[in-house]
């Protein structure tokens, strides 16, 4: 049952800040990347010396620019100052669009020393790199991973890969009847199952002969 | 040294020629960083001279988790995220919810007062954590079972709310998941009753404890222009001189109906991030006291708008309409019109904000969270430089990062 207030089903904007219902959560600021640097380098001057949180989002068909990279500012003073003093200080949100065939931002590192791990975190999730950066690295995943998981075109489960049994167990007879491992073939456990009968039937057939009339002694 | 052969004169021989420094890598099985983190520090003697905190042991992708859930069902990974005060997080990512869907002004104040009630609680339950927890790392453990027996108290009430101790998810869009059960006010006249002799026992165990004392005093300070560079909030920021505080800053779910004070502090060392917080404990226990008075009065707890939540059990028998709405809101959700909102919270470890992207599909298309314990933390590297060693899980705990949250 949808509500007056919500839109039909399949009508999805490509550009969601665009259409924005009108809510006052910070002044906004779109920039390019050529522009970004000298954007966030006048507000730092202007006083925003808190760098709240710094992130991204893919629009993925979204055209020119794939990406935003998030900025939150937030204006404090950077001495000691009370409540009333600090009032409700004012928010920006930089949004700096990132087209996808140059994910390239300049880092603001220099400027905001808590952008470091968050720069760090969106080029491990996204995939977008900030020029500059002292120590641009994964820093969720592990060192190897391939992929930048928050991507659209990521699958939620990650991208399917090869898996090869280890050794010592795809030789171990006895696994062959449990569930088979990937990478190995139904022809293949049904032979192993085979050999594992055949084995069984010969220990029975030993048995047989070592008591005589195949009673219970 | 003219020792010859063996080990010891290897590990000598190693330590001259990098000058007297050795590199000595802390967790991530460590148990005083409070989770899974991996300090590599690099030391000359007992002192730091370089920290460097590796993070990411504990990702478990919940931001993508939530862009593949209804919006109704996201906050059950949400809540997972700062698993110490999940109701927070839930109240922060449903504000943000309800300023998108225009109904955040038809919320009744009965539900946000009960709202309130539980982020206060939850502070408390987590400042308890923080505070047993960071007794243990420096040897007392006596204070760890009086906060954690009143920490458990506070989980009954979770219990009694929404039917899980650590992730009730009881707060939903609009409102609540059902007003709060018979007999929840006299449970909760009963914490009222135990928190303030059993705080005092605290204090006493633990605050004026010439040991802790001389552990935390002096160690790790920060400056407050550094504190702001850094990005720190909550008691972190507040110990370093700056009265920053979301709820008197910017007020949500009633916060400006209520009198407290935002605690600070200017020696801004690990002593007095320690003592902002159990002063804050204390403030949200008068936010507490003053929310029980408003809370004999009934009255709705949904939001009048129910496109976005079940109808009244009662009518879902009676009503074919409301049994169709009931379906189509378990089975496709409800959709949220397209935009994006940062709304912040102020949670027992700074500005808890969501950043939530809608396209106008059922599900949200990103949530992005500012932690603030990955930010707190992240300063280790800066403050625990010219620390001793030792001093290191002090100055962990007193920036009491939950890895559920740092990493996500």
């Amino acid at each position: 049952m949808p509500s007056s207030q919500t839109p039909p089903a399949g009508a999805t904007a490509l550009d969601p800040t665009a259409v924005r219902p009108d809510i006052a959560d910070a002044r906004i600021v779109r920039v390019m990347p050529a522009g970004v640097r000298s954007t966030l380098e006048g507000l730092r001057a202007d006083g925003f010396t808190m760098l709240l949180d710094l992130g991204a989002v893919d629009y993925l068909e979204r055209e020119p620019a794939r990406f935003d990279v998030v900025y939150h500012l937030l204006r404090l003073p950077d001495r000691p100052a009370g409540v009333d003093e600090i009032g409700t200080p004012e928010r920006v949100r930089v949004l700096c669009g990132v087209p996808s065939d140059a994910v390239t931002v300049p880092t603001v590192t220099d400027l905001w020393a808590s952008a470091d791990w968050a720069e760090r975190e969106v080029f491990d999730l996204f995939g977008i790199r900030f020029e500059g950066h002292p120590d641009l690295r994964r820093i969720q995943m592990p060192d190897d991973w391939e992929g930048h998981p928050l991507r659209k075109d990521y699958p939620l489960r990650g991208v399917a890969r090869e898996r090869t049994p280890r050794p010592s167990f795809a030789l171990k007879s006895n696994v062959a009847a449990g569930t088979p491992a990937a990478g190995r073939t139904a022809a293949g456990l049904q032979k192993q199952i085979a050999e594992v009968r055949r084995l069984a039937d010969a220990h029975a057939a030993a048995d047989l002969a070592a008591t005589g009339d195949g009673k219970q002694p | 040294m003219s020792v010859s052969g063996g080990p010891q004169a290897v590990a000598l021989d190693v330590i001259e020629r990098s000058e007297g420094r050795m590199v000595l890598s802390m967790g991530p099985q460590h148990p005083s960083t409070h989770g899974v983190l991996q300090v590599i520090t690099e030391i000359q003697g007992e002192t730091v001279t370089k920290a460097s905190p590796e993070i990411g042991y504990l990702h478990t992708g919940i931001e993508k988790s939530a862009e593949n859930l209804f919006w109704s069902q996201a906050s059950t990974v949400i809540e997972r995220m700062d698993y110490l005060s999940p109701l927070t997080n839930a109240l922060c990512y449903y504000l943000a919810v309800e300023k998108l869907l225009g109904i955040d002004a038809t919320i009744p104040p009965r539900a946000q007062a009960v709202r309130v009630l539980l982020a206060e609680l939850s502070r408390i339950a987590s400042h308890c954590v923080w505070l047993g927890t960071g007794g243990i790392d420096l040897g007392a453990l006596t204070g760890f079972f009086y906060c954690f027996d009143l920490r458990e108290r506070i989980l009954d009430l979770f219990e009694a709310s929404g039917g899980a101790r650590m992730h009730p998810n009881y707060i939903r869009v609009g409102g609540l998941a059902q007003d709060l059960p018979h007999g929840f006010l006299a449970k909760l006249d009963g914490v009222i009753e135990m928190y303030e002799p059993r705080m005092r026992d605290v204090r006493r165990l633990l605050q004026k404890n010439p040991i802790l004392q001389d552990r935390m005093i002096d160690v790790g300070i920060i400056s407050a222009e550094e504190a702001v560079g850094w990005g720190l909030t909550g008691p972190c920021l507040r110990a370093a001189g700056i009265g920053y505080d979301v709820r008197r800053a910017f007020p949500y779910s009633g916060y400006e109906n209520y009198a407290f004070d935002v605690i600070t502090r200017t020696e801004s060392d690990a002593y007095a991030r320690f003592l902002v917080r159990l002063d804050e404990m204390d403030e949200a226990m008068r936010i507490v006291r003053q929310v029980r008075k408003v809370l004999d009065e009934p009255g709705p707890v949904q939001s009048p708008d129910t496109k976005f939540s079940p109808p009244p059990k009662e009518t879902i028998a009676l009503s074919m309409e409301a049994l169709i709405h009931h379906f189509k809101l378990v089975s496709e959700s409800f959709r949220v019109p397209p935009g994006d909102v940062y709304q912040a919270v102020e949670g027992p470890r700074g500005e808890l904000g969501y950043y939530v992207v809608s396209n106008g599909d059922n599900r949200p298309w990103r949530v992005r969270t500012r932690p603030p314990s990955m930010y707190n933390l992240q300063v280790l590297k800066k403050i625990a430089i010219g620390e001793l060693i030792a001093d290191m899980v002090v100055m962990i705990g007193s920036l009491d990062p939950v890895f559920g949250e740092v990493d996500r």
